[in-house]
């Protein structure tokens, strides 16, 4: 391929890397504030979800006119494909990291039991951050048995983070059930818990697209 | 198209107009082959002409170094403007004009001569070197930046038609170059080539627009979207739209460009 077009994908792959960087950057700044139990500090949290939408547009266009001008097949068309669908699940796992931010700060309050609260979030959102670390990592390495190495790393952390979710959901019914009056407030929590467990299922996706792309197989969502 | 089809960046202060055609007619006998075609071409610049068989994309490009002028029954025309100077002015010989713009077939035509002699040739004629050291120099700084230096460096008094089509191409390429042309015309110049060959001369043409202004003619829409930074989409003697590739590629204005970009043409 001529360089312009390498020039090309190394743009493309970077502005993806840097959308994906917000993203963990802020999952980290969270997984700080809760393990300080600074829980004031979340509101220095920012997603920048509109300029993320921006950038994703950018390298959007960019791709189509990758696509346009360099008619890439085999390796080269899977990875244009995935890098498309890419950014759009980089916005989503923005938004669900955004929403999980704001939902806790909403909801943690001194009446709920925040030991608790804290130990169940804590691995929770070690686990999506961990996995959507390793996804971007992906990006920037080619290396077929490394790609392959990693992606299984994100299913098994996607994978706890389900695992996590089930059981973090069965003990907030029972703090519910012996707390009713702060039931709102307990499943707002669960609501934003639910956000880190999406998260993380936005990484497996962002995987198995980087696993189309660089070893081929057929095209799953 | 009377009016003069320029590209939309052309308000771009780096964009440079290297030629200029106005109102350029050709005729073969009664035939008329180009119609009013106006357009600027800018320098160090790659411009794609595409178009179908017989659209006149070809008798344009031989209208920018004056190789129609050697058929018979061809009535030219208009002005093509280069440096300011019309080179179909009386007072211009067309000699000078090939000189100053070299042309590169779809064949690979080197001469039945070395390899040596085939880049050395036009510039002793030209007397732009004499023999000796500063041939020797100026052969082996076209060979390098035509990318076949380091292939035949050991092997120059071997003939040029000892060499695989792609290096017999780029030999052309470092004959054309020797001469210090501003302009390179290239004729569909890989149509006769595998695909590793295309893609070395593609990429010698990206290194080539960096000192020269390059006009080339191709069949493959692919390489004109690879290649070219401009595009110009010709249909029955007409320019039918000229723009930036990209713009030409993902959104054409002219409904007849897009129907021939994705295949639709009648």
């Amino acid at each position: 391929m001529l360089k312009t077009y390498e020039d090309k994908v190394t743009t493309i792959s970077e502005k993806i890397c840097e959308i994906g960087n917000i993203v963990v950057k802020a999952n980290k700044d969270a997984l700080a504030a809760l393990k300080n139990n600074d829980i004031d500090k979340l509101s220095d949290i920012s997603i920048p979800v509109k300029k993320l939408i921006l950038q994703s547009n950018e390298i959007d266009n960019l791709i189509v006119t990758t696509l346009a001008l360099y008619s890439p097949e085999a390796r080269d068309l899977r990875q244009m494909v995935a890098y498309l669908k890419i950014t759009n699940e980089l916005l989503r796992a923005g938004s669900n990291t955004k929403s999980f931010i704001k939902g806790f700060r909403r909801s943690y309050c001194e009446d709920i039991n925040t030991s608790a609260i804290l130990e169940y979030v804590i691995p929770l959102l070690k686990a999506s951050t961990l996995a959507l670390e390793i996804t971007i990592s992906m990006i920037e390495n080619n290396d077929e048995q490394t790609i392959e190495e990693n992606y299984n790393r994100v299913i098994v952390e996607d994978s706890k983070t389900d695992d996590l979710y089930s059981m973090i959901e069965k003990n907030i019914l029972k703090l519910i059930s012996k707390h009713l009056e702060l039931s709102k407030d307990y499943f707002d929590l669960l609501s934003s818990f639910r956000k880190l467990e999406k998260t993380a299922d936005r990484a497996s996706s962002i995987a198995n697209l980087l696993l189309f792309a660089n070893l081929g197989g057929e095209l799953q969502s | 198209m009377n009016q003069t089809v320029t590209s939309t960046d052309s308000t771009n202060q780096n964009i440079q107009t290297k030629v200029k055609v106005k109102k350029l007619n050709l005729w073969y006998g009664n035939n008329q082959a180009l119609n009013n075609i106006s357009i600027e071409l800018q320098k160090n610049k790659i411009t794609a002409l595409i178009g179908p068989s017989g659209c006149g994309k070809s008798t344009f490009l031989r209208c920018l170094n004056r190789m129609n002028d050697l058929i018979t029954g061809v009535n030219i025309q208009g002005e093509v403007i280069i440096d300011n100077k019309n080179i179909y002015d009386k007072d211009i010989d067309e000699v000078s004009v090939r000189k100053k713009i070299g042309m590169v077939f779809q064949q690979p035509n080197p001469f039945p001569k070395s390899i040596y002699e085939n880049v050395a040739y036009a510039a002793l004629k030209h007397g732009i070197v004499k023999k000796g050291k500063t041939c020797d120099e100026l052969v082996e700084k076209s060979l390098i930046d035509s990318g076949l230096w380091n292939e035949v460096k050991d092997k120059l008094a071997q003939p040029g038609t000892s060499l695989s089509g792609g290096q017999q191409q780029r030999l052309c390429i470092a004959r054309t170059i020797a001469i210090s042309p501003e302009v390179i015309l290239m004729d569909e110049p890989t149509s006769a080539l595998d695909p590793i060959s295309t893609e070395k001369i593609e990429a010698l043409m990206l290194e080539l627009k960096k000192k020269y202004s390059i006009i080339t003619v191709t069949h493959n829409m692919q390489q004109a979207a690879r290649v070219a930074d401009y595009t110009a989409f010709f249909h029955l003697g007409e320019l039918i739209e000229y723009d930036e590739t990209e713009n030409i590629f993902i959104n054409p204005k002219v409904k007849k460009t897009e129907d021939y970009i994705t295949g639709r043409f009648g």
